[in-house]
């Protein structure tokens, strides 16, 4: 029935509307398949493609340039005439190729036939095996007979394939010797075109053509796509969703295609080559990419092919907008192991290298960890890895034996102000807590702490100067004893492992300074300040140069009033802590004035954590006062509180704020004094605290199963026990060691004064020598000023520091030596001949005169067989400079030859020999002997 | 201006303005069906929420969250469920002054013609379909599916939000412990749905559009899709922020916004504020007041309107279907009126008892 109102009926219009919808959604389908095959990494693999094609095209046009075109023409000129001779040999060639065709023919056959008799042969043996086995006697005679004829048959196939081969061969043969120069000649210029050939196979390859359009058109790109994903998947490695860890699979790769290949150094971003191909990527760096992917040390998520999922992270704001706007980039919110910043990326290397003091080729990292080590971040907070690191600050047991209470309270409103250099951070006025009302807690605690010190510590008994020392000469004693091996004094900084030596006369007692100068262990046991066995008269000079200097400003500083009412509101503070208020009001009125103010310093010192740095009666074993910090680097940063600071909501922003400024998150918040963040203010530079911030960036929730992390084997321990004791008591301020300068070098003019070397240490002297050397050190260069102190080591530790240097050496410590005694009776005549040539003795002197320059002195030989190992003699004879470069030692011996013909037949190993052996019967008699030849002469 | 404005609806906004106001709209809207299906009054609602929107898209924060892949089904959703209120209300009027003017109605008169099902029904719905697919493409190309990094159980999203077509009820939880807005309402919603034909089995003005004679069914339909659905969904999704806080269109989501939470339950204002005897140690003392409210609101007035203002109904219906309908309605009703009671006296729960974690 046809319809009645044409106007909701009307067939026509709705064929209209079908044939618009159809191609409609033909449209928007192609739209749909096109835009899901559109990805950002089809486009960058294109680009690089582009840029490989154009690499390898200017790679071809030198390739060319390279190949010697007038010996190619040569070469071209000589194939055709060699074509032209072969002409007249057509026919003979002709001839012979068909005689070799038909020779393959019959070999084709022949081998055909034996083939087949073959396979039977095999059937008829199993057949028979099988039979026989059966004791079917009957068949397996008849296998066996039959089996006999065919190896005849075979026999005579395999004679005739042999005549065939060698007739073959001889047509062959014939051939060649006509054409054989047209055949080498093509070889010759193959040979010559073949680097250029290879290029260019190369560019087609990287050309697009139909062929790869069609290979990755939308919909065909299942088949063999030229643009595909790369990935590289770390065996053993997990990437931790949460809820499940998939193995690690990193996809970076598939933009950053150059990243691995030196030849694109100098290629934009993203193929730009890794700027250390010598340490990471390569199969030959102790990290090839294989192994170790990406993200394990950059993070990011390495499952993702799109620039905002892989989760880069800016270097800065400017980069992030630039990145808004080029790549649509947002921050991956929820994915907790976001790129690190390349500034801070050493944070990465923890993840597998720990438990030694610095890790190699992390400078920032180390740096990061000294300084927490330094500035004593663990006093405070709890950092895995510093569990056995030394105390930092002075010991606080005996100070009313040092300080005055009043220098104590001055200090204590910015230390910065007496010691600009000091570690000792500002804990007071800070920006928190400088409004009046804090401030007059300030001045109420910092009464109370200093108050509290004196009150709480012991006298200890201090001599007196005898008599008045000279400020000059201390002044030299200082410049040339040691003491700037760790401290700074005056211009002479080249150390900061002590404090500087300032203005101490505003500070300390001349007793106290001189008893610590002379026994510094009688002050405070656990002090790293050594004893450098100054005599009385020494001590005496630099007590008076030190107390010399004072500040009179410093001690002209008013000492801030303190208001009893602040005292008492700020002691009811910590008393209702853990009393009612009426029970605390009793309990104030039970207290006189000087006990409410070593209450209120008591509870000031547990209030700011004093003791994490000072050893302070009382705090033993106190818990640290700040939150842990061995897992910070994964803390998530909603549990940061950034308060009204406009800075990046990042970890390493926060981090680094916090370094800076430690109280600005409390800016704009309204919070009670003691409710105030108490962090102190350190004064970081922006380089230390970029330093500290990769430290905390790098102590990271474990994510590196312990087999692929770098295990240190008992060897390394034993060193990198070695390096903690050698950072502790700052061997590098004085001596050159394990790849450190000594630091106090810079100080010194005359190279000969320079305290020595020690690299080699443990290869050089004998283990038992130096145990009590460092036990008890002695005199070895006598022309050095400098004096190697007495640590008073334990035994422990003099047992680490020598096989320390032993394993540093590459050696085992041996304490049973042999005695070395010479060869044969010529060798003991040589030893001593040679060592008057030689004038060993000129430098070698047992009692140096004065006046020579300490360049040419050397030490006493007498001491040579107590403390040399005489491997190492000889070595050292060999080549002083290949164990000690720049050392004075003349080397007698240049490339192994002797300049002295006529002794032990002018053999260097063997005059070698004799005059080490001749050291080890070299003793103060033969000294004196040696002495005076010389100069007889 | 344009901060100023957005600065007052921001200020004007919060759960009971937006609440009250609405349902003074739908109050108007019922009263006044002629006036709302004119042309005037249409173009005037068009234009005035077309103003509202467009200067809306110029706050960056706004913008953000309506052009949300995840919101953007809401913000249509309102408008579709819009015009067909407004269209059926039209067809309805229409339908409305047919009856009284004793003419058949527009359907019916429909009805009288007939046309073969292929090509008239078939043709027209392929053409149909294949407009819909085009919709579903294009909507996939520009509207990119709104998948997430992977969960990070330590980092939960804030807020926290439901599918959108759940919002209402997780706007009910703001009311209602679990048992009740996740499992009792919403089984009362299927359950409710499923008696409709059971409890009106009036024939009379049905199988086409009307109005006035329907007004006792249309009306609390109306209440409750639009106010208890519709308008808790929309406060779910563009209003509720970090921490289910409440938040203006165009206040920017602030993580560490503090609002006090000071509730208190009727058996404290009962025993501490009015009584000043401290609360009894037994539950079920301690909460009598509460039970004797609830057992009062689903009993007394069912029987007073059954002898009066229902009588009709109630003779009409029996007393299990006139029952039954009561149990339904007052419960619907039970939500906006323990929202109120929040909003005015920070009430938490009628009945409390944590000893079994049993609470109203």
């Amino acid at each position: 029935m046809p319809p009645s109102s044409p106007k909701l009926y009307d067939n026509k219009k709705t064929t209209i509307w079908f044939s618009i919808t159809a191609i409609v959604l033909f449209v928007s389908l192609v739209a749909m398949v096109l835009q899901d095959s559109a990805r950002e990494w089809k486009e960058w693999q294109v680009k690089f493609m582009e840029l490989s094609r154009e690499k390898a095209e200017a790679d071809l046009r030198e390739a060319e340039h390279k190949i010697d075109s007038a010996a190619l023409e040569k070469i071209k000129a000589d194939r055709e005439k060699a074509e032209e001779d072969l002409k007249s040999h057509r026919r003979q060639i002709g001839e012979l190729t068909k005689e070799s065709e038909a020779l393959a023919v019959e070999q084709a056959k022949v081998n055909a036939r034996n083939q087949e008799l073959k396979q039977e042969q095999d059937s008829d043996r199993y057949y028979y095996e099988e039979f026989r086995h059966k004791k079917e006697e009957h068949e397996a005679e008849a296998r066996r007979k039959r089996m006999e004829t065919r190896q005849a048959e075979l026999d005579g196939l395999r004679r005739k394939l042999d005549q065939l081969e060698t007739a073959a061969a001889a047509k062959k043969e014939a051939v060649n010797a006509l054409s054989g120069k047209v055949t080498e000649l093509d070889k010759e210029m193959a040979r010559m075109t073949e680097a250029a050939g290879r290029i260019e196979t190369k560019v087609e390859k990287l050309t697009p053509d139909w062929r790869s359009a069609v290979l990755n058109a939308p919909m065909l790109d299942f088949i063999k796509p030229t643009l595909q994903i790369q990935q590289i998947v770390v065996e053993g490695l997990r990437d931790d969703y949460y809820f499940t860890k998939v193995p690690k699979v990193d996809r970076c790769v598939t933009c950053h295609l150059g990243i691995d290949q030196t030849a694109f150094t100098d290629a934009p971003v993203p193929f730009k080559a890794h700027p250390r191909l010598d340490l990471f990527l390569s199969p030959d760096s102790p990290h090839p990419m294989e192994k170790f992917g990406c993200t394990s040390c950059h993070g990011g998520s390495g499952h993702s092919v799109s620039f905002t999922t892989a989760a880069h992270t800016p270097r800065n704001e400017e980069q992030a907008e630039e990145w808004q706007k080029k790549h649509h980039w947002h921050e991956m919110e929820y994915w907790n192991a976001k790129m690190l910043p390349m500034n801070y990326i050493e944070a990465s290397c923890a993840k597998c290298h720990q438990g030694t003091v610095d890790v190699p080729q992390a400078p920032k990292l180390n740096e990061g960890r000294r300084l927490a080590g330094t500035f004593s971040c663990f006093g405070c907070h709890k950092i895995k890895g510093f569990e056995s690191y030394w105390e930092t600050g002075p010991g606080l047991l005996h100070v009313q034996s040092k300080l005055q209470q009043d220098w104590i309270v001055r200090w204590l409103q910015n230390p910065k102000a007496f010691r600009p250099s000091t570690k000792m951070p500002r804990l007071f006025h800070l920006s928190n807590t400088s409004d009046p009302d804090s401030a007059d807690k300030n001045n109420a605690l910092i009464a109370g702490i200093a108050h509290y010190l004196i009150k709480n510590s012991e006298p200890v008994s201090l001599e007196n100067v005898p008599g008045k020392g000279d400020p000059e000469t201390g002044k030299k004693l200082v410049e040339t004893l040691g003491c700037l091996g760790c401290h700074s004094a005056g211009d002479k900084q080249a150390n900061d492992h002590g404090p500087e030596l300032l203005n101490l006369g505003s500070k300390v007692k001349p007793e106290w300074l001189y008893s610590w100068l002379k026994n510094p262990k009688a002050y405070h046991a656990g002090t790293r300040m050594p004893d450098l066995r100054l005599s009385n008269e020494e001590a005496a000079h630099i007590t008076s140069y030190l107390l010399q200097q004072k500040d009179e400003k410093f001690d002209s500083l008013r000492l801030p009033a303190v208001k009893p009412e602040v005292i008492d509101q700020t002691a009811m503070h910590f008393l209702t802590v853990t009393m009612r208020e009426e029970q605390a009001l009793e309990a104030l009125k039970t207290m006189n004035e000087d006990d409410r103010l070593e209450y209120i310093g008591k509870k000031a010192i547990i209030h700011q954590g004093c003791f994490g740095c000072h050893a302070i009666k009382g705090f033993d074993g106190a818990a640290k006062i700040g939150t842990e910090l061995s897992e910070h680097g994964s803390k998530d940063v909603e549990k940061l509180d950034f308060g009204f600071v406009p800075i990046e909501r990042t970890r390493q922003a926060w981090f680094f704020q916090k370094l800076k400024d430690p109280r600005g998150f409390d800016h704009g918040k309204v919070k009670s004094y003691f409710e105030k963040l108490r962090m102190p203010q350190f004064d970081f530079t922006d380089e230390q605290a970029e330093a500290l911030t990769t430290f905390l960036l790098s102590m990271e929730k474990g994510t590196v199963p312990l087999e692929m992390q770098k295990r240190l084997d008992l060897k390394e321990k034993n060193i990198e026990a070695g390096r903690f004791l050698a950072r502790q008591f700052n061997c590098q301020g004085c001596h050159t060691l394990d790849g450190e300068t000594g630091r106090v070098r810079s100080v010194i003019t005359e190279p000969g004064d320079y305290p020595p070397a020690i690299d080699g240490e443990g290869k050089k002297v004998q283990p038992q020598w130096l145990y009590h050397f460092l036990e008890h050190p002695s005199v070895i260069r006598p022309w050095l000023t400098y004096r190697m102190p007495t640590f008073g080591f334990s035994e422990e530790r003099l047992t680490a520091l020598v096989q320390y240097f032993s394993d540093l050496a590459g050696e085992t410590p041996d304490y049973k030596r042999e005695a070395v005694t010479p060869e044969s009776p010529a060798h003991q005549a040589a030893g001593p001949e040679l060592f008057k040539s030689f004038q060993c003795i000129k430098c070698h002197k047992s009692d140096p005169e004065p006046g020579l320059a300490s360049s040419f002195l050397a030490p006493d030989l007498v001491m040579s067989k107590s403390r040399l190992q005489p491997e190492w003699v000889a070595d050292w004879l060999k080549d002083p400079q290949a164990l000690q470069s720049g050392t004075m030692m003349p080397a007698f011996f240049p490339d192994g030859q002797s300049p002295m013909p006529n002794v032990l037949g002018g053999d260097a190993a063997q005059q070698i020999e004799a005059i080490r052996d001749y050291l080890w019967a070299f003793d103060k008699a033969e000294a004196a002997n040696a002495m005076e030849k010389p100069e007889a002469k | 201006m344009i901060e100023a404005f957005k600065g007052a609806v921001d200020a004007f906004s919060s759960p009971v303005t937006i609440f009250t106001a609405a349902a003074l709209f739908l109050t108007l809207f019922v009263s006044f069906p002629k006036f709302f299906v004119s042309k005037p009054a249409t173009l005037g609602m068009v234009i005035l929420s077309g103003i509202f929107f467009f200067i809306g898209l110029t706050d960056k924060h706004f913008k953000s969250i309506v052009t949300k892949p995840d919101n953007v089904p809401i913000v249509a959703m309102l408008f579709i469920f819009g015009y067909f209120t407004w269209f059926s209300l039209k067809k309805a009027v229409t339908n409305d002054a047919l009856v009284a003017a004793g003419k058949p109605t527009v359907e019916k008169a429909e009805a009288e013609q007939k046309v073969m099902v292929f090509p008239y029904l078939i043709y027209i719905e392929f053409v149909v379909a294949l407009a819909y697919s085009i919709g579903l493409v294009l909507w996939s190309i520009f509207l990119k599916a709104p998948l997430e990094q992977p969960a990070n159980p330590t980092i939960s999203p804030n807020p926290s939000k439901a599918p959108w077509y759940f919002l209402g009820l997780q706007e009910m939880l703001v009311y209602f412990d679990p048992w009740i807005a996740g499992v009792l309402l919403p089984t009362f919603i299927i359950v409710g749905l499923c008696c409709i034909p059971y409890i009106d089995r009036d024939t009379k003005m049905s199988g086409f559009y009307s109005y006035k004679g329907r007004r006792r069914a249309i009306i609390p339909f109306l209440f409750g899709f639009w106010l208890l659905w519709i308008l808790l969904i929309v406060v779910g999704t563009f209003l509720r922020g970090p921490n289910w806080n409440f938040f203006g269109p165009f206040e920017v989501w602030d993580v560490h916004k503090v609002v006090p939470l000071v509730n208190v339950n009727l058996s404290e204002f009962i025993y501490i504020k009015w009584l000043g005897t401290g609360l009894p140690k037994l539950w079920l003392i301690r909460e009598l007041p509460g039970i004797a409210i609830i057992g009062a609101y689903f009993l007394i007035p069912p029987a007073i309107l059954a002898v009066t203002a229902l009588k009709s109904v109630y003779e009409k219906l029996g007393a299990v279907r006139y029952s039954i309908l009561m149990i339904l309605a007052l419960t619907m009703l039970a939500l906006p009126i323990k929202m109120y009671l929040r909003w005015a006296f920070n009430l938490k729960y009628l009945v409390a008892i944590p000893e079994f974690f049993f609470n109203i």
